[in-house]
């Protein structure tokens, strides 16, 4: 399954800000001392509703993982499959994301829990560059 | 005794691709069919719970609709996949505390149209995607397959359960559904046709995932000593619960490990007074195959870990020691959200099954799951009153 194309709502900046400098940009509540996820609703810790944003190291590990197969076509053509994941951020917070895959089959045979992975940005030629991730080398 | 409260009528629209219906009229179809099978009029209800699937809500103007008046309940749920169980829990409270005598609870849905996949009913499709919501759809998440995949995979992972495991689920619950003249798919399946049917998204296959069906399911609610006057045997509500885990996205979260089954079933059965041994029927939420492996391990039937041992046993199927989704549930049957287990659960109570009637019947689990595991709703219903079984 293709990327789709990806546009910024007006509450996302510093996220967008970040994956086009090839920085991952993610909600940290400095009262609470606790890193969130960048669609985090708000802090759980302390109710504040627009936490400020810090910079995460990119470092992350795999926690669970689903390879995607879209709805074959009529002419019986599958779209290519897609390698989709829960990551854990090196920080705490999880993440719905995808795994950078350009041949998911070799990529499945050497998921498990706790593979070490990177963020990786993908610059697009329509809207926001996309943020994957990807296995650490040798892993 | 007399003083519980019980399910005194049950109505089932047409379901699966009903089309020209809307929401609203469905659910008032399913409203009158429950009350006429209780033998009461529509003007005997004093309560009215509405709820909804994706079809849009029929909403509390469902009671205009049928023209109910000096109603003393009437509210929206939602709790997702969990409402139904909500819905009756909250009627029978109604009861008992002499809000209300008599309630409606009702579910409609109308996701299909004609001429369209079922699953493009379920499934998100945009030229561009906006913020964070549009980013997870727009890198592939496009519906919640690949959430409950991503809960499937980690228990496979952390436990060893296989996808042939599943597909005892998706086989068993088969067996059932060829009993069911209500449900939608009544052709045998093999594990090797589970195994053979295409990825949806790994580990779940097509035969993994339930069907998306239109129509309406209601029930009344009422006192039991007037349940036992009504038209068809009472189906006594021994016991509730909810149980909503609130998952955290974040390091240590037992997301896919563990469910609201665990709390709601402990507040369900330790009401009915009863344990998981207790249990001869279990009528469970059965959006993924998956989403049964772990509710009866979150239930007790077995250990945690052990669900797909214990699935591929044959416990589940005609004739195993815990017959489980008689009516072919919402893989095989006809998926009313949380309305599917429940009517089955009081047909089965009844003694109505014909040829899928479970020789036991006396305790009855019925579950409701919504959100990706995040919602849980747990009943026990019997024919018996309680304390009498």
């Amino acid at each position: 399954m293709d990327i789709g194309v990806l546009r910024r709502d007006g509450r996302t900046d510093p996220f967008f800000d970040g994956t086009a400098a090839g920085r991952l940009v993610v909600r940290r509540c400095a009262a609470c001392d606790r890193w969130l996820a960048p669609d985090a609703g708000g802090c759980p810790g302390c109710g504040d509703e627009d936490p400020g944003w810090a910079e995460a190291s990119g470092a992350a590990t795999l926690v669970t993982w689903t390879v995607t197969h879209g709805r074959p076509a009529g002419d019986g053509t599958v779209p290519p499959p897609a390698v989709l994941a829960l990551v854990e951020l090196a920080e705490g917070p999880w993440l719905h994301a995808r795994l950078d895959a350009a041949d998911p089959a070799a990529l499945r045979g050497r998921l498990r829990e706790g593979l070490p992975l990177t963020a990786v940005f993908v610059p697009t030629e329509q809207g926001e560059a996309h943020l994957l991730f990807r296995p650490e080398q040798g892993d | 005794m007399g003083d519980g409260a019980a399910i005194a009528g049950l109505g089932m629209t047409e379901l699966g691709k009903v089309y020209g219906r809307s929401p609203r009229r469905l659910a008032a179809d399913a409203v009158r069919l429950a009350v006429a099978d209780a033998g009461l009029a529509l003007g005997d209800l004093d309560g009215l719970l509405v709820s909804h699937g994706l079809g849009g809500s029929p909403g509390i103007e469902l009671a205009d609709t049928l023209g109910l008046r000096d109603l003393r309940l009437l509210t929206h749920m939602n709790a997702f996949g969990a409402t139904a169980g909500a819905m009756v829990s909250y009627a029978a409270m109604s009861v008992l505390s002499g809000a209300a005598s008599t309630v409606a609870c009702v579910f409609s849905d109308a996701p299909l149209k004609p001429r369209q996949s079922a699953g493009s009913a379920y499934q998100r499709d945009a030229p561009e995607w906006y913020g964070f919501g549009g980013m997870t759809a727009a890198l592939g998440f496009r519906s919640v397959n690949a959430f409950y995949a991503l809960a499937a995979q980690r228990h496979m992972a952390r436990y060893g359960t296989t996808s042939e495991q599943l597909g005892a689920i998706a086989v068993s619950t088969r067996e059932w559904a060829a009993r069911n003249p209500l449900a939608q798919m009544r052709d045998p399946i093999s594990l090797a046709d589970h195994q053979a049917s295409r990825w949806v998204a790994e580990p779940l296959h097509l035969l993994d995932c339930c069907l998306v069906s239109n129509g309406a399911v209601a029930v009344v609610v009422t006192g039991a000593a007037r349940a036992r006057d009504l038209a068809r045997p009472p189906v006594h509500l021994w016991g509730w619960g909810q149980g909503h885990p609130g998952h955290r996205k974040e390091r240590g979260s037992e997301f896919g490990l563990t469910t609201g089954a665990v709390s709601s079933g402990r507040s369900a059965m330790t009401m009915a007074g009863v344990t998981a041994a207790d249990v001869d029927v279990c009528e469970l939420y059965d959006c993924y195959t998956y989403t049964v492996l772990v509710s009866l391990e979150d239930y007790g039937f077995c250990a945690k870990g052990e669900g797909g041992a214990f699935a591929a046993s044959g416990a589940l199927g005609p004739g195993g020691t815990l017959p489980t989704n008689t009516g072919g549930g919402q893989l095989s049957g006809y998926y009313m959200w949380g309305m599917t287990p429940l009517s089955e659960a009081v047909v089965q109570a009844r003694g109505d099954g014909g040829e899928r009637q479970a020789v036991a019947n006396d305790v009855i689990l019925v579950s409701g799951n919504g959100g990706i595991l995040d919602h849980h709703a747990t009943l026990i219903v019997s024919p018996h009153e309680r304390g009498t079984a």
